[in-house]
């Protein structure tokens, strides 16, 4: 397939729209959806309220096809979108929620019914994340909606009545104005080209491959791009610093990173799969990822972000490593030279930086399946639960032989150095001592040796050290038998 | 009719076709706006070069305090706030240039562009600081009742400590912003995000050098207010007016976030010190209060926000002897300002606190001590600067959400509970509160009215109050309907205009509805007035008899009849249509003072509150001994809003209030670095509750048969004082703390309980075990 120049498809408004990035003086390929949106006449009910995707005003939802050819409908934040993430997609915004009769949608209704609005400027992000909700059918708990409303901050009404309003209304069906022209939007997506996309203006770059082969191949030549899926990390940089970035590779359209492959012994994890999604994969047989994706920013940042993109960035406070290298796990990267498979416990070398090398990309999340008899439990550590990010989290992995003592022991935590990092010594420690309080408590001394945290926005070094101790006890504490 | 109206806005809101300022179309020659701010906290300026940044294509104009064409003053009380700094920085966050250009990239170049050189100053950064250098930002004040100090003196027992209350930010979801379009001459024309039109008209007319006559601003609605936008607004509107003015084009500035959360003030931080006597029973004897706040770099509204606190630090007990001392120091960090609760949230806290403090100290429940020292229903029942506390419904309520909640029952669950869990624990607090309505500054409680009846039948309400998602309008809408007898589809409120209601106080001080309810009964009133005649004497021209006389004639269900002989009716349309022929004015002004109030500043005596609004909540906590993590398993809340015009409304502002406290009391925490600058200047680590942090049982309800004959209707506000409910989840915490030494040690504890307060609060607690000490030391 030949690279499509300068302009992207995608649907909005019921109708086809080709944006040409050639023909215009104020859009860019790292121009967000948000902005975008609010530069056109009708569509300034998206509105903009931190610009980093931590409010959720700008919430918009996307239609995209299927693996039947059906459509399925996810809430995003339209801050952290740059534009050719549009490519082949439904942008649905407040603005489309009525129907052609002027008709409140049914989830509009029901905010209204039940006085979910106050000073109302939350309300269009909170409307598109309801949407999306109604739109996935089945009848969600109080608690599923509490999850998917937890990325759209309300300062006025303390939720209540939305929540009621969502539990009122979604009951099912999803039967709306847009089952009627589905069909129709389905097959608008359908012809979108599938070919590569390259935007290039005013010194900027933006190269979307189709292909692994065509990405591999972009970044062997350009190995210093900024490579990207989700984008929810390095869009700030471009919403929040304002910088030009010059080159990105986007590779949220390769097929070959939505892999999932499983041989009973090893889960192999696509990087380019969404947390959303990962966290169906791994909710039966890796408990711990699960529960520590759940408290992974909220629902819009888990519909964009990856497994592979939160391991890329390395940081120090990321939520997924410290719980890959706790499965024992691996990353996959591939260059167009070949493939390598590296340690996650030996993949981050510093802060923020990686094994990865330039011209790489990940590929994949290797996790193999631990024995039913290890314990490994995560443990995360934040301000609030929801939609924060750790002062510091502790995955911990236990493995006790017949007699209760310890013959393997994983201590891994973020938040505690500049990277991700073993509590080696009071591993070291553990190893081959009986699992009881005493030997915890004792252990917990040789955490404190093993750190030296430090001082900042989120926490002090003491907050710090207190707590990385106390998670081994809080460990203990869940993993002694108390039958 | 139905009182459980949705908001009048609501159809928009959720279609997204709700404007706010920066949706507003404004013309192709609109100009962006870019504040430009001080990195210093305090620091001397030397000298800035605007040349080449004025060269960068696109910019407009870029303006500095010497192309002022009026006054460089800002201050709403004391001038001491200037527009745009010029020989001085006072705080990182300080505007020293405005930029307009086509667009923000445009703007941010030319800023980089910007040439300035300063002179670093050393910066007094906490109160602590502030306290030790004598950094007043003005004489103390203090309040008194009885001889404290004797009283003390024979208290069996006596306690004291000192107790820190956090900043916190409005984070109203839009950030200032307000639209300056340029009309003929000497015009202009703001669109605002502003709480108070009135002031910021006289502010802009005073930076720009006209007169009020020629400023006019409007606001049809805010996203979110919260007292961050009673003053601070203001700003905002004077930047993009000067702006307007120097280029004669529409200009527009929003604040982008982190710059509005780094520019604006906050919630006050206090400290505050007491000194209590109480005896055997808990029954209050005497208390000493000094309050400490932060008011930052210039005075805002910081005194009137201490006087609300100086009231309000007997919260709902009478205190035989009390002695209150303020003092407001000044910082160099942004001028705090108004956020819900006024200073009443900080010594509310300290009173609770002080309650719970004696509670431990003699072993007994801390609701059996609020009981106890509640305001007496016929005695005991003036407060320590001379009020008598009437419609004292603290009893009533009390006794019945001590039964709906089924307190004891489970203090006595939750005492099992933690018997046998050692890292988590539960606790329960039942909080009051109490608080004045109206404002302090007696002048302020006046509001005014324009009505205007067309001849369709439709009419138009103007009120000086503003719409800031609380209801106002909704409610408005419904006492005209009501004091007009017709449907509320006949009704529209205005967007607030200050060229159609002047001179007008800010919407603040829960006085909302009240006052401009009243004022709008009041040209409602001389409407009906107007209109009773006409009609009367044209029944009469009729030559019926009897004949009708005016005080007889109704307005009720869209039509308006002589009740003695109700076959003569009229239609309401009708009559509107007949009353223009006959030459009747359809537009009449209404005007109301609040009557009965009369407030003493320099004695401190007086009675500054036309009524007081009572709530209460009991809230549960499950607390994560070894994280810190807080669960807030259930409130209950019983909220007295008298005879509510709107009980969606008030349930919605309750419980939104609410939740705002436990921000303020849980996971909300602003935090400065060495140098003065914001850590927290944005969601990403300012956080406020989202909607897993609400009680996973919520129960909320209105006191019933609650009539208030001080306020419009029958209604009692409810604006402000739910937020002080959020104070009972701040003690449940320290509740489950305490549980740690099975209540035997007071805890080290300040507000917000964030999970770190939490954990360094048990961690110590632990050590204090751990080496045995007297059990009633008090940290």
């Amino acid at each position: 397939m030949t690279t499509k120049t300068n302009t992207i498809s995608f649907v909005l408004d019921g109708r086809l729209v080709e944006l040409s990035f050639a023909g215009s003086s104020t859009l860019t390929p790292t121009t967000t959806v948000l902005n975008f949106l609010r530069s056109l006449p009708h569509h300034r009910g998206v509105k903009e309220g931190c610009a980093e995707g931590d409010c959720g005003a700008c919430t918009v939802a996307l239609g995209e096809l299927g693996e039947r050819g059906e459509m399925k409908y996810r809430a995003f934040d339209s801050c952290l979108l740059f534009l050719p993430m549009l490519h082949g997609k439904q942008l649905i915004t407040v603005e489309n929620l009525r129907a052609p009769s002027g008709e409140l949608h049914p989830v509009q209704r029901a905010m209204v019914d039940e006085h979910g609005s106050q000073c109302g400027f939350c309300t269009p992000g909170i409307m598109m994340t309801l949407f999306a909700l109604y739109k996935s059918g089945g009848k969600p708990s109080r608690m599923d909606i509490a999850d998917a409303l937890a990325g759209n901050l309300c300062r006025c009404t303390g939720y209540r009545p939305i929540l009621d309003a969502a539990e009122k209304v979604c009951h099912g069906d999803g039967q709306d104005h847009f089952v009627g022209t589905e069909a129709n939007i389905a097959a608008m997506l359908k012809s979108i080209s599938r070919a590569s996309i390259s935007v290039s203006t005013r010194g900027q770059r933006y190269d979307q491959p189709s292909t692994l082969e065509e990405c591999l191949a972009l970044l062997n030549e350009a190995p210093g791009a900024i490579v990207i899926n989700g984008a929810s990390d390095i869009a700030l940089r471009v919403t929040k610093k304002f910088e030009p970035l010059s080159h990105i590779i986007d590779c949220s359209r390769i097929k070959e990173l939505e892999v999932v492959r499983d041989d009973g012994k090893v889960l192999s994890i696509g990087a380019g799969i969404r947390l959303t999604d990962v966290m169906k994969i791994v909710r039966q047989d890796f408990p711990a990822l699960h529960g520590m994706l759940e408290v992974f920013g909220a629902q819009q940042i888990r519909n964009t972000a990856t497994l592979g993109g939160n391991i890329g960035t390395a940081s120090p406070i990321g939520d997924t490593l410290p719980v890959v290298i706790a499965y024992g796990g691996s990353i996959v990267l591939q260059s167009s030279k070949g493939k390598r498979t590296v340690s996650a416990d030996s993949f981050v070398t510093g802060y923020r930086k990686t094994e990865r090398r330039p011209e790489e990309l990940i590929t994949a999340i290797e996790l193999p399946r631990p024995s039913p008899k290890s314990h490994i439990h995560a443990y995360k550590i934040s301000k609030r639960r929801d939609l924060d990010i750790s002062t510091l989290s502790g995955t911990f992995r236990l493995d006790l032989d017949d007699a209760g003592t310890i013959s393997d022991v994983l201590l891994v935590y973020g938040g505690m150095a500049d990277r991700t990092r073993r509590a080696t010594s009071a591993e070291k420690f553990l190893k081959g001592q009986l699992w009881s309080r005493a030997v915890v408590e004792e252990a917990q001394r040789h955490i404190d040796n093993d750190f030296a945290p430090i001082s900042d926005v989120r926490g002090s070094a003491e907050f710090r050290r207190i707590a990385a101790r106390n998670l081994l006890l809080k460990f203990w504490f869940e993993t002694i038998d108390r039958g | 009719m139905t009182k459980h109206i949705p908001h009048e806005s609501a159809e928009l809101h959720v279609s997204g076709e709700a404007l706010y300022v920066d949706d507003i179309s404004a013309s192709p020659d609109l100009l962006v706006g870019r504040v430009v701010y001080s990195p210093h906290a305090r620091a001397r300026i030397i000298s800035f070069d605007l040349t080449e940044a004025k060269q960068v294509p696109g910019v407009a104009a870029i303006l500095s305090a010497r192309d002022i064409p009026g006054h460089n003053q800002m201050g709403p009380v004391v001038k001491d706030e200037p527009c745009l700094a010029s020989e001085e920085v006072t705080f990182v966050g300080q505007a020293i240039f405005l930029i307009a250009a086509e667009t923000d990239a445009q703007c941010r170049a030319a800023e980089k562009k910007i040439k300035i050189s300063f002179e670093p100053l050393e910066p007094i950064l906490t109160l602590d600081d502030a306290m030790a250098r004598n950094n007043l930002l003005g004489p103390p004040r203090t309040m008194s009742r009885g001889d404290a100090d004797s009283a003390l003196q024979k208290s069996v027992h006596v306690i004291e400590g000192e107790l820190r209350t956090g900043a916190a930010e409005h984070w109203y979801l839009e950030t200032q912003s307000s639209l300056s379009i340029p009309g003929e001459g000497e015009e202009m024309m703001l669109y605002s995000s502003s709480q108070n039109p009135s002031e910021t008209q006289a502010l802009v007319a005073e930076v720009l050098g006209v007169q009020k006559k020629d400023v006019v601003v409007e606001v049809r609605r805010m996203g979110g207010g919260f007292g961050g936008k009673e003053t601070q607004g203001n700003h905002v509107a004077c930047w993009s007016a000067l702006l307007a003015h120097a280029t004669r084009r529409p200009v527009k500035i929003r604040l982008f976030r982190d710059d509005d959360m780094i520019m604006t003030g906050k919630r006050h931080r206090f400290l505050v010190r007491y000194k209590v006597g109480f005896d055997d029973n808990g029954k209050l004897e005497a208390l000493k209060v000094e309050l400490n706040s932060d008011a930052g770099a210039a005075t805002d509204l910081s005194f009137a926000i201490m006087e609300r606190a100086m009231l309000h630090c007997d919260n709902a007990y009478v205190v035989p002897h009390m002695h209150v001392v303020a003092r407001v120091w000044k910082t160099n960090l942004p001028s705090n300002t108004a956020f819900r609760g006024f200073g009443g949230p900080q010594a509310i806290a300290t009173m609770e606190h002080i309650i719970d403090r004696i509670a431990r100290t003699l072993h007994r429940d801390p609701a059996e001590i609020r009981q106890k020292n509640f305001y007496g229903l016929t005695n005991n029942n003036v407060t320590h600067y001379g009020q008598r506390v009437e419609e004292n419904r603290l009893h009533t309520m009390f006794e019945q959400l001590v039964k709906s909640s089924d307190y004891a029952e489970r203090r006595r669950a939750i005492r099992a509970f933690n018997a046998s869990n050692e890292f988590f624990k539960k606790g329960i607090a039942l909080t009051p509160v109490k608080f004045g309505i109206s404002f302090t500054t007696t002048f302020l409680n006046q509001a005014g009215a324009l009505v205007n009846i067309y001849n369709d039948g439709t009419v138009l309400v103007n009120h000086g109050g503003t719409e800031m998602g609380q209801g106002l309008h909704t409610k408005i809408r419904q006492i005209a309907a009501r004091e007009l007898g017709v449907s509320l589809d006949r009704i529209r409120v205005n967007a607030t205009n200050t060229s159609k209601v002047p001179n007008t106080s800010p919407t603040a001080a829960s006085t909302g509805t009240d006052v401009n309810g009243m004022a709008v009964r009041n040209a409602i009133g001389t409407l009906k007035e107007r209109i009773a005649e006409s009609i009367s004497s044209m029944f009469n021209e009729e030559k019926k008899s009897p004949t009708t006389n005016a005080v007889d004639i109704r307005f009720e269900r869209d039509e308006i009849f002589d009740s003695k002989h109700p076959a003569r009716r009229l239609a309401f349309a009708d009559a509107m249509r007949m009353m223009v022929m006959r030459q009747v004015s359809l537009s009449a002004t209404g005007y109301y003072r609040t009557p009965g109030i009369g407030w003493d500043k320099i004695k401190g005596h007086g009675t500054p509150f036309r009524y007081f609004a009572f709530g209460m909540a009991v809230s549960e906590v499950l607390v994560d001994v070894l994280t810190g993590a807080v669960t807030l398993l259930r409130t209950d809340i019983l909220h007295d809003a008298g005879d509510s015009v709107n009980p969606a409304i008030d349930i919605g502002q309750i419980e939104g209030g609410y939740i705002q406290g436990v921000g303020w009391c849980t996971t909300e925490e602003i935090k400065w670095d060495a140098a003065g600058n914001l850590m927290t200047h944005s969601p990403d680590t300012y956080k406020i509750p989202t909607s897993k942090d609400i009680p996973l049982d919520f129960r909320v309800s209105l006191l019933k048969n609650a009539t208030n004959p001080n306020a419009i209707h029958g209604s009692k506000t409810v604006a402000e004082p739910p937020l002080m409910l959020g104070i009972s989840t701040w003690l449940a915490i320290k509740d489950a703390i305490s549980a740690v030494t099975d209540h035997n040690v007071e805890p080290e504890f300040s507000l917000p309980a964030t999970n770190e307060v939490v954990l360094l609060s048990i961690e110590k607690l632990k050590c204090h075990t751990a080496t045995k000490a007297s059990p009633h030391t008090i940290a």
